[in-house]
């Protein structure tokens, strides 16, 4: 067990200095002049010329590649070349923003589509029907558009949540209540849609194996055939399933980060990589890299207690 | 089932609790000083650095630096200059030292006092960075004559430098956080404002408490300051229509009526020039562009009414010149030297040797796609085809002045005379790539930088004129800068700067 989980985060780790290789070399083919976009159109070219130093950038690619892994290695990942901030702050300050708001919507699509997953698979008929019918619609309406509704209707409207910004739970945890509530059910919908599909699909596939007659002909009740076994064994793809959505999830918070003006990750991302602020988008893929790399650890390791036919080794 | 309706129960009753705690417009009630509570404002960007020697910006980087920075001068709602930190300023005789005379009774946020010394080390510090503006400061001298007395000693008149007082190069920092590299993110001013990091994220969110100890405590209207960056134009308007600001930078002039009819009122001012600059003025890499007729063509081939409604649902003014209405160049008159006669165009190309018209090499950017294809549109109603080259957003200023395109697009700031002259008219000007040069406009030049005040105004129209005469840009409109208030706050818009003066804003009661 020790050795598998050494294994992965071995290979983990070569992952993540290997992407960390190619997203430097992509950055510097989409690059541009970088400089001149910190500096804007008044800058003179003899001022362009003198940031570029101060950045670095006028020194050979990989001796750049190069001086950054050293350093990110001890810890430091630089400043911001658009806000002057040190890296390590700026990530860490936003994993925890999007974080919340990921984790709230896993929870959440978890704890629904299970219940709503048995429930159509159990009940079958208009039950199933009507499940189907939404699961569709939710997969189909995209985040954004969910995101636009909820704010015009519960923030503008009604004036239940914040419509912008961010209030950090050691502030005031119904401000964070009010900030999270909207951007958590926008990112929710697409995923409950999915995974409630994938829960119905397990259950019904797995109330019709012998070992359910088997349950049902000793007598257990439905109740405990289901939620005792039948998950158990559903428990397994449909963890695998949560486990790509919480990474999809990750993506949508780009969006969804956006449209509330959430200081998250996914808005850092989208404004560093837009900018080309380098030291900013190499940490953050490191980042997300790290994230994919521990959920899908997590994800075998649960499997494996949940089924121990699944073996690490 | 019961659990379920306890559940929804449950939800109800904390969304009710919520209510009591969304929405920012119960912030405005004044307090006993007389001061409202807080201001809370929507920029679209966020300063790249506090420290002055490498991220000192006005425009819409302004309010960040206002808020905790003092400048030497300062501009007031009609774009006057006036004392602020400096009381008085004064040439000698043939304009190359600026003796400015400093407040006696200002202290940095950390108690350090702002003398001479102090103003000295912050110029110095501003014009050897790489701040944008950095080189407006090249080539002076700054030198400490007592605790308040700074001169500026400069090789040649520089008709501009009081006004840049007043900007970004005016900012003054403590020289005590100069070695510090968190004086990026934790300024060190005199500023009306203190910058509270602990509650602020940087590039999202500044959030500034009042300077207790400010020296001009009368232009203090609110005890707090928020700015929210945010680049969304949805995200700006829900935060307006949530009551979530009190004032916000409107960058799509499409959603002016809307934000009107949600009880906003808009304030508006026209900073920027959108058109055609025709840089290959000697026809170097497109020879047809050293025909004047040529480029007095191109300037009739366009319907500017049409592209202003087209590209700027209306807002803003048409017009054909670089210099702005407040520069004392500017004349009416001029903006309809070349009425829109594609025909006429026609012929005129035909005098200048080009009947069946020419290729033109421009640059494109997806951002602004459907200006280029009007662009691209009228030009080849009078036989110009335009040949695109989408450079990647990264490279778009890069490439304009490198030169490698004998024409481009582009939107430009109209700054007060002598900027504007140095940013894209005379030789070595950043926006002159080329390096066009002509006698005439070197003789325009040289009496606006060395003659009186009388002799500089009308040297300043005849070069006006004389750049509209010979068509060296094709400018189709200024656009409106909009910036929207609530009905809590008034606002006093500065004409000369695309954010307002965070001194601008009072409550109203």
């Amino acid at each position: 067990m020790l050795a598998f989980i050494f294994r992965r985060l071995l290979s983990g780790v070569i992952l993540i200095a290997v992407i960390s290789f190619l997203a430097f070399l992509l950055l510097y083919a989409a690059g541009g002049d970088i400089p001149r976009r910190i500096l804007g159109e008044n800058a003179t070219a003899d001022t362009v010329a003198k940031k570029a130093e101060e950045l670095g950038l006028d020194r050979p690619l990989l001796t750049q590649y190069f001086d950054w892994l050293t350093s990110a290695f001890t810890g430091d990942l630089g400043r911001s070349w658009f806000t002057g901030e040190l890296v390590t702050t700026s990530v860490t300050n936003r994993v925890a923003v999007t974080l919340s708001i990921v984790i709230g919507a896993t929870v959440i699509s978890a704890i629904i589509s299970v219940v709503v997953g048995v429930l159509a698979a159990r009940r079958g008929g208009a039950v199933d029907g009507t499940v189907q019918v939404f699961s569709l619609i939710g997969f189909a309406i995209p985040g954004f558009l969910i995101a636009l509704f909820l704010v015009l209707v519960f923030a503008i409207n009604l004036g239940w949540f914040k419509a912008t910004g961010y209030v950090p739970l050691t502030t005031s945890v119904a401000g964070w209540l009010s900030s999270v509530t909207l951007p958590i059910i926008a990112l929710s919908i697409g995923a409950i849609a999915t995974v409630t599909q994938q829960i119905r699909g397990s259950v019904i596939d797995a109330m019709s194996r012998d070992y359910v007659r088997t349950l049902r002909s000793r007598g257990l009740s439905t109740n405990s055939v289901v939620y005792r076994h039948v998950l158990r064994n559903a428990g397994g793809p449909a963890l695998a399933v949560l486990a790509v959505q919480f990474i999809g999830l990750l993506g949508g918070a780009v969006i969804v980060e956006q449209v509330f003006a959430i200081p998250g990750m996914g808005q850092l991302t989208v404004r560093a990589t837009t900018l080309g602020d380098i030291p900013v988008v190499m940490a953050l893929v490191i980042v997300f890299a790290i994230i994919v790399v521990v959920v899908n650890l997590l994800i075998d390791l649960a499997q494996a207690a949940l089924n121990p036919k699944v073996r690490l080794s | 089932m019961f659990r379920w309706k306890a559940t929804a129960a449950t939800i109800a009753i904390a969304a009710i609790a919520l209510t009591g705690c969304a929405g920012g417009g119960d912030d405005s009630g004044t307090s006993d000083s007389g001061r409202a509570d807080r201001l809370t404002l929507t920029a679209i960007i966020g300063p790249t650095s506090y420290d002055i020697g490498q991220g000192a910006e006005y425009g819409n980087r302004s309010p960040f630096f206002q808020a905790v920075f003092d400048t030497l001068l300062q501009k007031n709602g009609e774009g006057e200059i006036e004392p602020w930190l400096a009381t008085d300023w004064e040439y000698n005789e043939d304009n190359t030292v600026l003796t400015l005379t400093l407040r006696d009774d200002v202290e940095f946020t950390d108690g350090t006092p702002l003398d001479a010394e102090a103003v000295v080390a912050s110029l110095e510090r501003f014009r050897d960075g790489t701040a944008p503006q950095a080189a407006t400061l090249a080539g002076k001298e700054f030198a400490a004559t007592d605790a308040t007395t700074v001169t500026i000693t400069q090789p040649a008149p520089d008709p501009s430098l009081v006004n840049l007082l007043s900007i970004a190069p005016g900012l003054i920092q403590a020289p005590s956080t100069f070695d510090d590299p968190d004086s990026a993110t934790e300024p060190i001013g005199s500023g009306p404002y203190v910058l509270d990091t602990a509650a602020s994220v940087t590039g999202t969110t500044y959030v500034y408490t009042a300077n207790p100890e400010y020296w001009n405590p009368d232009v203090v209207k609110y005890d707090n300051l928020t700015i929210n960056v945010i680049e969304d134009p949805t995200a700006t308007l829900n935060a307006l229509k949530a009551g979530e600001a009190n004032g916000a930078k409107i960058v799509n002039n499409d959603t002016i009526p809307e934000i009107e009819a949600s009880g906003w009122t808009i304030e508006a001012n026209e900073l920027d020039f959108q058109g055609l600059l025709l840089f290959d003025r000697a026809g170097t890499m497109a020879p047809e562009l050293a025909d004047v007729n040529v480029r007095k063509a191109i300037n009739m081939a366009f319907d500017r009414e049409a592209l202003l409604e087209a590209l700027q649902a209306g807002y803003g003014t048409v017009t054909e010149q670089v210099f702005p209405t407040t520069s004392v160049g500017y004349d009416e008159a001029l903006d309809s030297t070349y009425e829109y006669d594609p025909e006429g165009a026609k012929e005129l190309l035909a005098e200048a040797g080009y009947p069946d018209g020419f290729t033109l090499n421009m640059m494109s950017t997806a951002a602004f796609q459907t200006t280029f294809d009007l662009v691209a549109q009228q030009l080849a109603d009078i036989g110009i085809t335009v040949n695109y080259t989408d450079p990647g957003t990264g490279n778009f200023i890069t490439d304009m002045l490198a030169p490698k395109y004998p024409a481009t697009w582009m939107a430009l700031e109209q700054n007060p005379d002598w900027q504007l002259i140095n940013f894209m008219i005379a030789p070595e000007a950043t926006f002159n790539p080329f390096g066009s040069q002509d006698p005439q406009v070197d003789e325009y030049i040289s009496t606006i930088q060395n003659g009186t005040q009388e002799e500089a105004d009308q040297a300043t129209k005849d070069l006006n004129a004389w750049i509209v005469e010979n068509a060296w840009f094709a400018p189709f409109f200024r656009v409106q800068g909009t910036y929207a208030v609530d009905a809590d706050t008034d606002l006093e818009f500065w004409p000369s700067n695309a954010y307002p003066s965070i001194f601008g804003f009072s409550p109203k009661n």
